[in-house]
C-alpha cells in the first residue's frame, strides 16, 4: 500500500531530505509493501491543515512545526521558549521531557509522534553589531508569535508582523531592522542581501515533528509497524546529526557571503538571560499542568 | 489505469461539464471529486472540506477583493475617464493610441499587485468601457488586456515567484529582481504588436484629439494628477516600508475613495454599488480558485502530474530539448489547471531534472512564470479569461481568440530568454557579491 | 416566500461586503500605526495583534457568504457558447441539469464542511498566531455560506422547473 505524506518545507530543506530517506528505509524494510509518497512544500495541504488532515485520516502521516500547536497547549511550544534550551544537548534533554507529555496529548487526537528533529539554534540578524540588550531598544523587530511579541516588549524593541515571504523586502524598505531565525532560513533567504551581522545568541531550537494516524498505524501488519518504528528511530538520530551539520554549514555560508558572524558579548548574554527568566516566569502562570510537567522534568534533570 | 488515460477521462469530463453550461468553479470541483473518488484512495469529502477551508483564508489572497474594490471605485468616479482624457493627447500620434493604456496600465499595476487576476480586474474595469466607448476594435481591447494582465505575475511582487521561491528555496528577492527585465521586454513586445496592428490597419484605430500644442497638452494632463497621486501613494507606501504589498491594496482603496470624493460626483450610493459589485466579483474569483485548489489536491493524490513529469525525466534529454518538451508539457497542463497549481504540483520532480541538465534554477523560475502566464489565457481554464468574461460578458472562447496573438508573444519571450539568458540573470548578478 | 429568500441572499451578500470592508479598515489601521511609528519612533510603535490572521478569516467569510448572492445575481461565470445554440427546450434541460449538479455538489460540501467544523470544535483547534482564535468560529461562515449556496441552487431549480425555462440571467456589465 501507499501512504501519502504531506510536509510543509521544500525539497532541499534537510528535514525533507531526512523524511525522504525515512520513506526509502520503510520501503526497503517492507520490500515495497509500504511505500511512503512524500508531498513536499505544502503541495498537498497548507501547513496549517496538515495535523488535522492526519487526525481525520485524510493522510496517514505528516510533518509540521511543533510549536504551531502552542495555542492548544503550551506543552507543545516549550521548545520555542527563548533561552530555555539553547544547545543540542539541552534540546535533547528537553525533547526527552517533552515527548511523554505530547505523546499523551496527541493520543487524545488519535495521533502518535514518530520522530522530531530540531532546526539549528536561532540567531539574531541585524545591521551593525548588537552589544547589549539596550542596543535592541527601538529597533523594528519581527514578531510572529506571542513569545516573540513578549520578547520585543521586554527588550523595548518595536514588534512588527511580517510574513516570512516579505522579509527581504521588509528589511530593504526599513520596515524591519532585526529578526531572530535559524541560520538555515537566513542562508536560504540570502540574508546578506539585506543585513550584515549574525549574532549567535542560540535563543532556542524549535522542532518539526512527524506524526502518524494511530488507526492507520494499527492497520499495518506487525512487521510493517516494526519497520516504521525502526526507520523513525534512525531518522531521529540522522535528523539531529543533519541539523548540527546544517548549523555549521549555513553559518559558514553566511560568513562566506560577507556577513559578520559574532559571538554575543557577555553583557548581551546576561541581558538576554534575564529576559528569558522573566518570560519563563510569565509562562509558568499561563501554563497547563501538562506544560508544567514538561518543565519540571526538564529542569529536574 | 494508466495516467494518460485517467488524464484524458478527467479532461473529457471537464469539457463536457463546461460545454453543458455548468459554472466554471463547479466544473472544477466536480472533476476534482471524480478524480479523488475514482482514481485515489483518499476520503473525498474530508479532503475537499479541508482544502476549501485551508485555501480560503490566506493572507496574500486578502489583497484581491481590495484591488477589485479599488477598480470599482475608480470606474464609478471621474478618475478613470480623466486618466484616458489626460493620456489621449500624448498617445494620439502613437500607432495604436489609447490601446497602450491597457499595456502600460497593467504594467504599472503589476508593480503593486502580485496576481494577474487582480491586474485584469482592476485595469479592465476602467479601460474596457472607456476604450469601447471611444470605438477601439474589440479584439484588441480584450487581447491587450488579457495579455498584459499576465504581467501581474512577472513584474514583482508576484505570488507565483513566492510559491516557486518557497518550494525551491531560491531567494525571493532575487527572483523578483530577475523578473524586471523580462517584464519590460514583454511590455515592449505587447506595445510593439499593438503598433504593428495599427500600422497594418490604420482605419481600425479611432482618431484622438491630436491638434493640441504642447501647452494645451500639458493643460489636458492636469487631469492625470489624481491618478498619479493614487499610483504614487500605493507604490510609495510599499517602498517606504509602511505597507507590505498586501497592505498596499487597502491603501489603494482609501486613496481612491478620497480622490473620487475630492474630484466630485462620487456619492455614498456609488460606494455601496462599488462594494457590492466588488463582493460579487471577488466571490466569483474565490469560488473558482477554491475549485481549482481542490482539483490541484486531487491531482496531487492521483499523482498524475508528477508521474508525467517523472516520465519526461526518463528520456535523458539535452537542456534545449528538455526545455522544449517541458514547455509543451506546461502548456498542456496549464490548459486545465491554474498557474499556481502547475508550479506546486510539478517543481518537486522537475527542478532536480532541470538542475541536473545544468539549467540555473533562478532562470528557470522566470521561465516557469512566463509559461504559467500562458496558462492564464488558454481555454478552458484560464483565469484572465474568466475575469474578463466577468467584466464584459463576452464568452471566454471569444476572449481567448482575442488573446491568442499575446499567447504567441509570450512564447516568443520564452524563446528570447532561452537564447539570451542574461535578460533574466543580469540584474540579480548585480546584487550582493 | 420568494421575498424572504431574496432578502436572505441579499443579507448574506451584505455580510460579505461588510467583511471586505473590515479587511480594508483593519489593514488601513495597521498601515496608519506603521506611519505613526515611523514619525513618532519606538515609543509610538503599536501593532494590531494577528491582523493578518483576522484579515484571512474575514476573506473566508466574504468569499463563502457571497456565494449564493453571486449565483442569484448571475455573476458566477460559465461557458454558454454551446448552450445558446440549443433550442429553448434543450437550454431548459441543460439548465436544470446544471442546477441539480450544483445542488448536489454544494450539499455534499455542506455535509463535510460541517463535519470539519464539528471536529475543530470537538478538539478545540486554535489558530497559531498571537491571538488564539478557536478555528470553528470562522469555519461557521464556510458552513453557512455553502448552506445558502445549496439553498440558492435548489430554489433556482424549483423556480426553473415551474417556469419551464432558465430563470437565471447571466450578469453582463456594460
Ligand atoms: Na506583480
Ligand atoms: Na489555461
Amino acid at each position: 500500500q501507499t501512504w501519502d505524506m504531506p510536509t510543509p518545507y521544500g525539497d532541499t530543506t534537510f528535514h525533507t531530505v531526512n523524511i525522504r530517506d525515512f520513506a526509502e528505509d520503510v520501503s526497503k524494510a517492507t520490500d515495497g509493501k509500504l511505500e511512503i509518497k512524500v508531498h513536499s512544500a505544502g503541495s498537498l495541504f497548507p501547513h496549517s491543515e496538515i495535523k488535522n488532515a492526519v487526525r481525520s485520516g485524510q493522510v496517514p502521516i505528516g510533518e509540521f512545526f511543533l510549536s504551531t500547536l502552542s495555542n492548544e497547549d503550551l506543552a507543545f511550544g516549550v521548545d520555542s521558549q527563548p533561552f530555555l534550551a539553547t544547545s543540542y544537548d539541552q534540546a535533547e534533554k528537553l525533547w526527552e521531557a517533552q515527548k511523554p507529555v505530547i505523546t499523551k496529548l496527541l493520543d487524545k487526537q488519535g495521533l502518535m509522534p514518530l520522530f522530531s528533529v530540531p532546526w539549528p539554534a536561532q540567531g539574531l540578524y541585524t545591521n551593525g553589531e548588537i552589544k547589549s540588550v539596550d542596543d535592541l531598544a527601538g529597533l523594528r523587530f519581527r514578531a510572529y508569535n506571542p513569545a516573540l511579541e513578549e520578547f520585543a516588549a521586554l527588550a523595548k524593541a518595536a514588534p512588527v508582523q511580517v510574513e516570512a515571504v516579505d522579509i527581504p523586502q521588509a528589511f530593504s524598505t526599513g520596515q524591519l531592522q532585526a529578526m531572530i531565525t535559524s541560520p538555515s532560513t537566513g542562508a536560504n533567504s540570502k540574508a546578506w542581501d539585506f543585513v550584515d551581522t549574525y549574532t549567535k545568541i542560540d535563543a532556542w531550537l524549535p522542532k518539526n515533528i512527524v506524526v502518524v494516524n494511530k488507526r492507520a498505524f494499527d492497520r499495518l501488519s506487525e512487521d510493517e509497524q516494526k519497520a516504521v518504528m525502526d526507520a523513525a528511530a534512525t531518522a531521529q538520530t540522522r535528523g539531529w546529526e543533519m541539523s548540527k551539520k546544517e548549523a555549521a554549514e549555513k553559518t559558514a555560508e553566511m560568513k562566506d557571503n560577507g556577513m559578520a558572524i559574532v559571538d554575543p558579548s557577555p553583557e548581551l548574554e546576561q541581558g538576554l538571560k534575564k529576559i528569558g527568566d522573566e518570560m519563563l516566569a510569565n509562562w509558568k502562570e499561563k501554563a497547563s499542568p501538562d506544560a508544567l510537567e514538561v518543565l519540571q522534568a526538564y529542569q529536574g534533570n | 489505469m494508466s495516467d494518460p488515460m485517467t488524464f484524458a477521462i478527467l479532461l473529457g469530463l471537464l469539457l463536457v461539464l463546461l460545454a453543458g453550461g455548468v459554472w466554471v468553479a463547479l466544473s472544477l470541483l466536480i472533476v476534482a471529486l471524480a478524480g479523488l473518488s475514482f482514481f485515489s484512495g483518499a476520503p473525498t469529502g474530508l479532503v475537499m472540506a479541508t482544502t476549501l477551508w485551508g485555501n480560503s483564508h490566506s493572507w496574500p489572497l486578502a489583497a484581491l477583493p481590495l484591488f477589485i474594490l479599488m477598480g470599482e471605485i475608480l470606474l464609478r468616479s471621474r478618475l478613470s475617464e480623466d486618466m484616458f482624457s489626460g493620456l489621449a493627447p500624448w498617445l494620439g500620434r502613437a500607432p495604436g493610441r489609447l490601446l497602450h493604456v491597457n499595456v502600460l496600465g497593467c504594467a504599472i499595476f503589476a508593480a503593486v499587485s502580485g496576481s494577474s487576476a487582480a491586474t485584469a480586474a482592476t485595469i479592465g474595469r476602467m479601460s474596457v468601457p472607456e476604450l469601447t466607448r471611444r470605438g477601439y476594435p474589440e479584439s484588441l481591447i480584450l487581447g491587450t488586456l488579457a495579455g498584459s494582465a499576465t504581467l501581474g505575475f512577472l513584474i514583482p511582487p508576484s505570488v507565483i515567484l513566492i510559491v516557486y521561491g518557497v518550494a525551491t528555496e531560491q531567494s525571493i528577492a532575487r527572483l523578483f529582481i530577475a523578473g524586471i527585465l523580462p517584464g519590460l521586454m514583454l511590455v515592449s513586445l505587447f506595445g510593439g504588436y499593438v503598433a504593428l496592428r495599427a500600422w497594418m490597419n490604420p482605419a481600425s484605430i479611432p482618431r484622438e484629439d491630436i491638434t493640441l500644442n504642447l501647452r494645451e497638452k500639458l493643460r489636458a494632463s492636469r487631469r492625470l494628477i489624481p491618478i498619479v497621486i493614487l499610483i504614487g501613494g500605493v507604490i510609495g507606501s510599499i517602498y517606504t516600508g509602511v505597507a507590505s504589498p498586501t497592505d498596499a491594496a487597502a491603501v489603494g482603496v482609501v486613496f481612491s475613495v478620497i480622490l473620487a470624493v475630492a474630484t466630485g460626483s462620487f456619492r455614498w450610493r456609488d460606494f455601496k454599488d462599488a462594494l457590492f459589485s466588488a463582493t460579487r466579483t471577488s466571490a466569483m474569483i474565490a469560488f473558482i480558485l477554491l475549485g481549482a485548489s481542490v482539483l490541484s489536491v486531487s491531482m496531487g493524490f492521483t499523482g498524475i502530474p508528477r508521474n508525467l513529469a517523472a516520465w519526461i525525466g526518463t528520456f535523458g534529454l539535452s537542456p534545449t530539448a528538455l526545455l522544449a518538451v517541458l514547455t509543451v508539457f506546461f502548456i498542456l497542463l496549464g490548459c486545465f489547471l491554474d498557474g499556481i497549481s502547475v508550479v506546486v504540483l510539478t517543481t518537486s520532480i522537475i527542478l532536480p531534472m532541470v538542475e541536473a541538465a545544468g539549467i540555473d534554477p533562478l532562470w528557470f523560475g522566470i521561465y516557469l512564470v512566463l509559461v504559467v502566464e500562458m496558462s492564464q489565457i488558454t481555454p478552458p481554464v484560464g483565469f484572465n479569461l474568466f475575469v474578463i468574461q466577468g467584466l464584459t460578458g463576452y464568452n471566454i472562447l471569444k476572449v481567448a481568440r482575442a488573446a491568442l496573438p499575446f499567447f504567441g508573444l509570450l512564447l516568443l519571450a520564452v524563446l528570447l530568454i532561452t537564447l539570451v539568458p542574461g535578460i533574466v540573470t543580469y540584474l540579480p548578478s548585480l546584487m550582493g557579491n | 416566500m420568494r421575498r424572504l429568500l431574496d432578502q436572505v441572499y441579499l443579507l448574506s451578500g451584505g455580510i460579505a461586503a461588510v467583511s471586505i470592508l473590515a479587511i480594508c479598515l483593519l489593514v488601513t489601521a495597521q498601515v496608519g500605526l506603521n506611519v505613526l511609528a515611523r514619525l513618532g519612533g519606538p515609543a509610538l510603535s503599536y501593532t494590531i495583534p494577528s491582523y493578518a490572521d483576522f484579515a484571512g478569516y474575514f476573506l473566508a467569510t466574504a468569499s463563502f457568504m457571497a456565494l449564493a448572492h453571486t449565483l442569484r445575481h448571475g455573476s458566477h461565470i460559465r461557458v454558454n457558447l454551446v448552450l445558446t445554440r440549443l433550442p429553448a427546450r434543450g437550454q431548459w434541460v441543460a439548465e436544470l441539469v446544471a442546477l441539480a449538479l450544483g445542488f448536489a455538489a454544494s450539499a455534499y460540501a455542506v455535509w463535510f464542511a460541517t463535519s470539519l467544523m464539528l471536529e475543530s470544535l470537538h478538539y478545540g483547534d486554535m489558530s497559531t498566531g498571537i491571538v488564539a482564535i478557536p478555528i470553528w468560529i470562522p469555519q461557521c461562515a464556510m458552513v453557512v455560506g455553502l448552506g445558502l449556496l445549496a439553498l440558492a441552487f435548489i430554489d433556482t431549480l424549483i423556480e426553473s422547473v415551474r417556469a419551464k425555462r432558465p430563470v437565471l440571467v447571466d450578469d453582463v456589465s456594460e
